[in-house]
């Protein structure tokens, strides 16, 4: 890890609500490297939602850098930010948002329309995602016809529909019951253990942000020194049974259910 | 493809709201089918008037020839010339109370002289009567069908004499049977082709006309003479039961410049009978045309006022369908505010989605523009007739039609009817239009969609 994703300097967002000014997000600075994944906890209304559409290029900072692939979005003019959003973000929301009159597969082959791929080639790339996040046999199923953690995983797929540099996740486990959000928090590790994706997640959940590599703390918009280390970073282990990699406090291997 | 991905989606969203597309399709629909109609109903008349124009052109040449080639004529007869005849409706047709002279004013006519000088060169008389029997005809017009009884046919006598027959046009033309009537022939007849079938006879067959027996000798097709019966004018006479009696007399001058003073002549001397020479026929023919060219420019001018107003409606159509498709969109756009947030925070740039909402709306102004030329087809008639101001065209030229019809027939078709009917070009016309007018009355909202900003949309529920 030393390549640098994404990377902000002294971000600032203010609000002016109702002759009331909200600072939503201050001095912000933070380092992204490739292949990282970072959770950013923090209580509601502390700002995580607001620090991400800045990042994804859905809102622009008061004041301050994002630099994104090496490139500073927050200078280019807004009829350039949909490239940014189309080919360097990937976006995972927590109502999921897709298209309810859309296939899943026609969810996931939305963003790369008009990229210049054929329709051949968007439909295998599609299909291929949805085979990753384990939706393989779900592909004609609309959204209604799907759980809410199947629908979080086209959602995913859809976000690595143009193998963005990074992924923005937005409580992408707030809207799932239990056993569901530790699913899809795997399945995100599991992108980023195993295809290097980079992602920044915010959530409130302390237990669904330690699976991530780091942990970050956001606090009335400001960014805490603190920093812990997530259970991604953690040491490993051999599973005797199957042979594979096991996150180090996990009592069952999760591959092939091993005491351990 | 993104075009394509973009018409697909349009698609389905219009087919997710079933009741809602259907609605607008239909009220589109018959905006659209008033658009289309309109310009069909004033095509199908300027159509029939150009086909009317151009009728009568040829008949008031067919009629100034014929007018010419019979300079020296002048005809007499107890009754009006036939040309001149008024159509009279439910009444008999030619059942006028019919009059007869005696055959001596043939030799006294010809005696006249005009300054000393013997004017005439051949009078030649004819009987024209029409049968006892009569028969009854159904008559189908624009205002329903009736029935009308007319003579079953028309007996006429004519002088079989070989000088008369071999110089002047006294015996039809067009035989299509059997042989001519030729000098001295009695107890023989020639038929017009339609009455073969009332007599139940042809070429050779014996055929009992009140009581005595003729021999059909020929048969004759002629579309101004329906159902005639030429006999010797003894023969005539004599089964009519009208010995020494006429009806009608051809007069020839021995000249042209002589014709006016001997019709004058032959006026005083015989009050009785209607005479018209070469001079009243070119004024009636140019009263005729005068009459015409009122009539048409009546409806020419009638055309002119219904495209007026034409035009207003269409106007006022246009606008509607543009409005349906706006509000239509605005409120789409407003319902999907959040779909719109989602494509900006996957990359769809502005253009994109306007371009998206643009499509819905020409996808819907195309289906209405198909819903509106199938209404079109069916109910174009009936609509263009509901908003255009009535032309009258047909009622006006009906009146002048008839007796030319009578004496030419032919000349002036019997498809003065309009019929409104979309062509190919007009459908392809309202299709374009209507997918324009989808576009442009998406124009805003569309617009309005691609200026939302993505976290706006994202937050809206």
């Amino acid at each position: 890890m030393s390549e640098l994703v994404l990377e902000t300097e002294k971000l600032d967002k203010i609000y002016k609500l109702g002759g009331r000014t909200i600072r939503a997000l201050s001095d912000i600075n933070l380092k992204v490297e490739k292949g990282d994944f970072v959770s950013i906890m923090g209580p509601s209304g502390s700002g995580k939602t607001t620090l991400l559409n800045v990042l994804g290029c859905l809102d622009r900072p008061t004041s301050g850098k994002v630099i994104l692939d090496g490139v500073d979005v927050t200078v280019l003019p807004e009829k350039e930010l949909y490239k940014i959003r189309r080919y360097k973000v990937g976006f995972i929301f927590q109502t999921f948002n897709l298209l309810p009159y859309l296939s899943a597969l026609e969810n996931v082959e939305l963003p790369m329309e008009g990229t210049g791929k054929s329709k051949r080639e968007i439909r295998e790339r599609a299909r291929e995602l949805l085979k990753l996040v384990g939706l393989a046999e779900r592909e004609d199923h609309k959204p209604l016809r799907l759980s809410a953690g199947e629908q979080q995983r086209v959602a995913i797929a859809r976000a690595l529909a143009n193998n963005p540099s990074i992924v923005l996740a937005d409580e992408p486990t707030g809207n799932l019951d239990a056993k569901t959000k530790y699913e899809i928090v795997r399945l995100l590790g599991k992108l980023n253990a195993e295809h290097g994706t980079t992602i920044v997640m915010v959530t409130h959940d302390g237990a669904i942000a330690s699976h991530a590599r780091r942990v970050l703390f956001l606090r009335d918009g400001k960014l805490l020194e603190k920093e812990k280390m997530g259970l991604l970073a953690k040491e490993k282990l051999v599973c005797p049974a199957c042979g594979r990699e096991v996150q180090a406090d996990h009592a069952f291997c999760p591959h092939c259910g091993r005491k351990l | 493809m993104k075009a394509l991905g973009a018409l697909s989606r349009a698609l389905k969203n219009i087919s997710r709201r079933k009741i809602r597309a259907f609605l607008v399709v239909v009220a589109l629909g018959f905006s659209i089918a008033i658009m289309v109609s309109i310009p069909a109903g004033i095509m199908a008349n300027q159509e029939s008037m150009q086909r009317i124009t151009e009728n009568f052109a040829n008949t008031i040449t067919t009629m100034q020839e014929e007018i010419n080639k019979t300079a020296t004529l002048i005809e007499c007869s107890t009754t009006p010339n036939r040309g001149m005849q008024t159509f009279r409706p439910g009444g008999f047709f030619g059942g006028f109370n019919q009059t007869f002279v005696d055959e001596t004013i043939v030799n006294e006519i010809r005696s006249i002289n005009v300054s000393g000088v013997m004017a005439v060169k051949e009078v030649i008389p004819f009987l024209e009567k029409s049968s006892s029997e009569n028969i009854s005809e159904t008559i189908n017009t624009p205002w329903g069908s009736r029935t009308v009884y007319r003579p079953a046919y028309t007996i006429i006598g004519v002088c079989l004499n070989a000088t008369i027959i071999a110089n002047y046009p006294i015996l039809p033309t067009n035989i299509t049977a059997g042989e001519n009537l030729s000098e001295g022939d009695s107890g023989f007849i020639l038929i017009s082709s339609n009455l073969t079938s009332y007599f139940g006879a042809n070429v050779g067959d014996a055929v009992e006309i009140n009581g005595e027996p003729f021999v059909v000798k020929g048969i004759f097709e002629s579309l101004s003479q329906p159902r005639t019966v030429y006999m010797n004018i003894s023969d005539a006479q004599r089964v009519t039961g009208l010995a020494g009696k006429i009806s009608r007399l051809y007069v020839y001058v021995s000249d042209v410049s002589l014709a006016t003073q001997v019709a004058d002549v032959i006026k005083a001397m015989y009050p009785e009978l209607y005479v018209t020479s070469y001079q009243d026929r070119l004024a009636n023919l140019q009263r005729m045309q005068e009459m015409y060219t009122q009539t048409l420019s009546n409806a020419e001018s009638s055309i002119a006022q219904a495209q007026a107003t034409a035009t207003q409606i269409i106007i006022v159509a246009v606008a509607a369908a543009a409005l349906i498709v706006f509000f239509v969109m605005l409120y789409s756009v407003r319902e999907r505010t959040r779909e719109i947030g989602i494509l900006k925070a996957i990359g769809f740039s502005n253009w994109n989605v306007m371009s998206q909402f643009m499509i819905e709306g020409m996808l819907i102004g195309l289906i209405g523009g198909v819903a509106g030329v199938l209404i079109g087809s069916i109910a174009a008639p009936f609509f263009s007739s509901f908003l255009l101001p009535q032309l009258n065209l047909f009622g006006g030229t009906q009146r002048l039609q008839r007796p030319f019809q009578t004496q030419y027939p032919g000349i002036i078709g019997t498809q003065s009817y309009s019929t409104v009917a979309l062509t190919p070009q007009l459908i392809l016309l309202t299709l374009c239009a209507a997918a324009i007018l989808g576009a442009l009355g998406s124009l805003y909202p569309a617009w309005r969609a691609s200026k939302i900003s993505p976290i706006e949309a994202l937050r809206y529920e």
